[in-house]
């Protein structure tokens, strides 16, 4: 009997192995979280042919859309934790709790690789009287709630640099005009829909180079490459330093459970793909910052991202559940 | 000189050409399967085509794309399921036609009709794109929602009988459509706290199942009746035809290079409007509108291929999508190294000569795909009935299931399929639940931008809407369609005529 049973024990034990060895014996299914043609889709579809070839599998992407991409983070965090189910996702889900759109978030998920970071950037229509970000808060100050904001929803960027500025200058009264994503709103600027957008670098980029829409500030703590000659946040106020560099991100994910070397194979393949020279140049192009880290590292990044946004927009009154409720620490406690 | 050059790229390599041909062939398949849509199969072919060059690539979407706006109208005619929504309105006309066994002339006239409306769109992209993406940014919040008013006033076009079950079937799929998190501010609305409910209904299950399904079960009825026998003899229409039907088709390409170039409308509510200008302006058609009018092809089909051009217009001046097709085309000139914006005109124009050169050619292989294979189309409505219902339940279930990869969206078109076979039963028209459904979304959304904007105040809405000579006129045409609509209208003009008669 005893024999019997560690017969079976090494049998299993030796098919465990040989399964992971194996690693990927099928095709890796890749869920995508926003709709085709968006910047985490257009990320994702670039990155990942480069990480087949480090891998040797092939990774089918598909884009699950819906619930601010709640649906494709409970399709994943319900499917097998063996590898061949990944989350390619963007940063909203670390908000998802606060925000009341989901009881799951990243911390069911091992993060195989954080891709790229993004700078936010505030922009304005060309013809709006203002072309600094001092000149705007001047003017917001004498025209109250007359300047329209774009805005996503809450828990959109957007809402966070409002959240932010709001803080820091202690009030900002103007009129948040919602729109259902980024590019729209930007859409929106350039007719003069709206007056000020805040916006991720990468989406705004060629039309401010351009000139249909003008930089104001970029959020962040110094000048950026892509727009050197840009003001940043920082020089008119020094207060947003406790805040920045703030961004959304893009990342790759499995659910919790997965053995580990396929979560080791699976990493090292991103981190590869990551490094390929297309990869860099579009990100370079489309103003991300390349960050390509896994492990402890990409745990660390993830939990100081989720305290910073959810306990700022805790404070601006925004959030449906406070941070606490969820064991989401007030940042420095 | 050297854009002509540009242009000519695709003509001149056998290669490109190739891929623009069985770009153009494979769409008008995807696009003839309901649920297969053009903008998936342009997301596939992005992992696809990752590592080729960026003309290969892009040749290969414009045909998918392009054949695939044109195949959407083959399943409207043949089996009364738009193959995409964009072909809702063919076969309001498309059906009855091969019904009485013309199926191959319907798909003639649409074949040419989409030719025509393809090369108007192409046309005023390369003449005029700077022109119309300025014309297209000028829209603001209140005018996208006084065109959602125009758009929803065509449910008087659209119901055929009764205009009160017209107007139920209309508020019904505004209702569907307000189904799920609100987009603006994610608050739930009608989910009743399912999670299943959140992300809304699917308009594409809805439009599956109250077309496809409804139309099984109604087939149910006369299972052994034969198939009508499908006369062939005729199908590239007589040039007096075309000539006949070309003033008309220009009008309705206009309709759908506008809307096309608009961000955030396309095809399908280009060729409704069209069908509504068609309805409108024909004073005596041959047959009468959705008895198999010819009129009723021809709008929607030439209005739906300008609306491709029309797209690119905004994509390729401002690197704004003008639908969801071009917003993923846009993803792909990304992932090809090239920075789709203002400055690619200027900065690659060779890329914008190439792109309406891929455009020329693919319309151009449209006829051939499109005259081609009639025949062999029209066998499937000879089919027995038989084996025809179960074909169709199984496309409108993999269609369904193919659109979110979603089974639920498999229940939800099978629930609305039977929904939609007692509305048909008891003379509820279809169609403006479809209208409802598409128009939702961007009348709610744009109301709310609008009044937002103007901080919750209606006396400086309207004073936005007069103060700018594009909202006013937007707004005129509402009050004057829906006044045209009420019998009161009817009355005064035939008072009005019957006097001024007798003095002219």
């Amino acid at each position: 009997m005893k024999r019997m049973i560690i017969g079976a024990l090494s049998a299993l034990a030796l098919t465990a192995t040989a399964a992971v060895a194996e690693y990927p014996e099928k095709e890796i299914q890749g869920i995508i979280q926003w709709g085709a043609g968006g910047s985490t889709d257009t990320v994702m579809r670039s990155v990942t042919p480069h990480a087949e070839e480090a891998l040797g599998g092939t990774v089918v992407m598909q884009n699950m859309t819906g619930a601010v991409g709640a649906i494709a983070l409970n399709h994943v965090a319900g499917s097998a934790a063996d590898g061949y189910t990944l989350l390619m996702g963007a940063e909203n889900p670390l908000l998802y709790k606060v925000m009341g759109l989901g009881d799951k978030d990243y911390s069911e998920f091992t993060p195989i690789s954080i891709l790229a970071r993004g700078t936010p950037v505030l922009v304005a229509n060309p013809n709006s009287p203002f072309n600094d970000y001092a000149e705007m808060m001047a003017y917001i100050k004498e025209n109250p709630g007359e300047v329209k904001f774009g805005s996503t929803g809450p828990g959109g960027l957007p809402s966070v640099v409002t959240a932010m500025i709001s803080s820091v200058e202690g009030g900002l009264d103007v009129t948040a005009v919602p729109y259902d994503g980024d590019g729209p709103a930007l859409t929106g600027l350039q007719g003069g829909a709206i007056d000020v957008m805040p916006a991720v670098l990468g989406a705004a980029i060629e039309g401010i180079r351009a000139g249909n829409m003008k930089v104001l500030a970029i959020m962040d703590v110094a000048a950026n490459t892509k727009l050197p000659d840009a003001p940043y946040i920082t020089q008119f106020n020094d207060a947003y330093n406790t805040y920045l560099p703030w961004g959304p991100f893009f990342g790759v994910f499995v659910p919790n459970g997965t053995p580990d070397d396929v979560v080791a194979k699976l990493s090292a393949a991103y981190a590869t793909g990551a490094q390929h020279p297309d990869f860099v140049q579009l990100m370079d192009d489309r103003g991300f910052t390349l960050m390509a880290i896994t492990g402890d590292e990409a745990d660390a990044f993830l939990s100081k991202w989720q305290q910073g946004t959810a306990w700022l927009l805790q404070d601006a009154d925004l959030t449906k559940a406070s941070p606490e409720e969820f064991g989401i620490a007030r940042p420095g406690e | 000189m050297t854009a002509f050059m540009d242009f000519l790229t695709v003509f001149t390599q056998p290669e490109l050409l190739l891929l623009v041909g069985l770009g153009t062939f494979a769409g008008i398949y995807v696009g003839a399967i309901p649920g297969l849509s053009v903008t998936m199969a342009v997301s596939i072919l992005i992992s696809f085509t990752f590592s080729w060059d960026v003309y290969p690539a892009i040749s290969l979407m414009i045909g998918i794309y392009m054949g695939g706006v044109y195949g959407g109208s083959r399943t409207a005619i043949l089996l009364n399921i738009p193959g995409a929504p964009s072909a809702i309105a063919t076969a309001l006309d498309g059906y009855p036609m091969a019904k009485r066994g013309e199926a191959g002339t319907a798909i003639g006239v649409t074949t040419v009709m989409s030719i025509i409306g393809g090369f108007v769109g192409i046309g005023v992209l390369a003449l005029a794109a700077p022109l119309v993406s300025d014309f297209a940014l000028r829209f603001q919040p209140r005018d996208y929602m006084l065109l959602a008013i125009l758009g929803i006033l065509l449910v008087g076009s659209l119901s055929q009988g009764s205009l009160v079950k017209g107007i139920f079937a209309g508020a019904l799929g505004i209702a569907i459509g307000a189904v799920g998190r609100d987009p603006l501010t994610f608050a739930e609305r009608f989910t009743f706290d399912f999670q299943l409910l959140e992300g809304g209904i699917s308009f594409i299950a809805v439009m599956i199942g109250m077309f496809g399904v409804s139309e099984a079960l109604l087939q149910l009825h006369h299972v052994n009746k034969d198939a009508v026998r499908q006369k062939i003899s005729r199908i590239v229409p007589s040039l007096s035809t075309v000539k006949k039907h070309l003033p008309l088709s220009l009008q309705t390409s206009s309709i759908g290079v506008i809307i096309g170039a608009l961000p955030g409308t396309g095809g399908d509510i280009a060729a409704l409007m069209a069908y509504d200008h068609a309805k409108r302006v024909t004073k005596n058609p041959e047959r009468p509108f959705g008895d198999g009018a010819m009129e009723g092809l021809v709008a929607p089909e030439t209005a739906n291929n300008a609306a491709v051009g029309g797209a690119f217009i905004p994509m390729m001046t401002l690197g704004i999508p003008g639908d969801a097709v071009t917003a993923i085309m846009i993803g792909a000139l990304f992932i090809h190294g090239l920075n789709p914006g203002p400055m690619l005109m200027i900065d690659q124009p060779d890329m914008f000569w190439f792109i309406v050169g891929c455009l020329v050619m693919a319309n151009i292989f449209m006829l051939i795909f499109g005259l081609t294979g009639i025949k062999l189309f029209t066998r499937i409505v000879e089919m027995p009935r038989s084996v025809l219902i179960p074909l169709i339940m199984l496309l409108s279930i993999v269609g369904a299931y193919a659109v979110n990869n979603s089974i639920t969206d498999v229940y939800w078109m099978l629930g609305f399929g039977v929904f939609g076979y007692f509305m048909r039963h008891y003379g509820y028209p279809l169609g403006p639940v479809i209208l409802g459904v598409i128009l939702s979304r961007l009348l709610d959304d744009n109301w709310r931008r609008a009044i937002i904007s103007e901080q919750e105040d209606l006396g400086r809405f309207f004073a936005g809407i007069f103060s700018s000579p594009l909202s006013l006129v937007l707004f005129v045409s509402v009050i004057l369609i829906f006044v045209s609509q009420t019998p009161l209208w009817t009355k005064a003009k035939a008072r009005i005529f019957s006097k001024e008669r007798p003095r002219a």
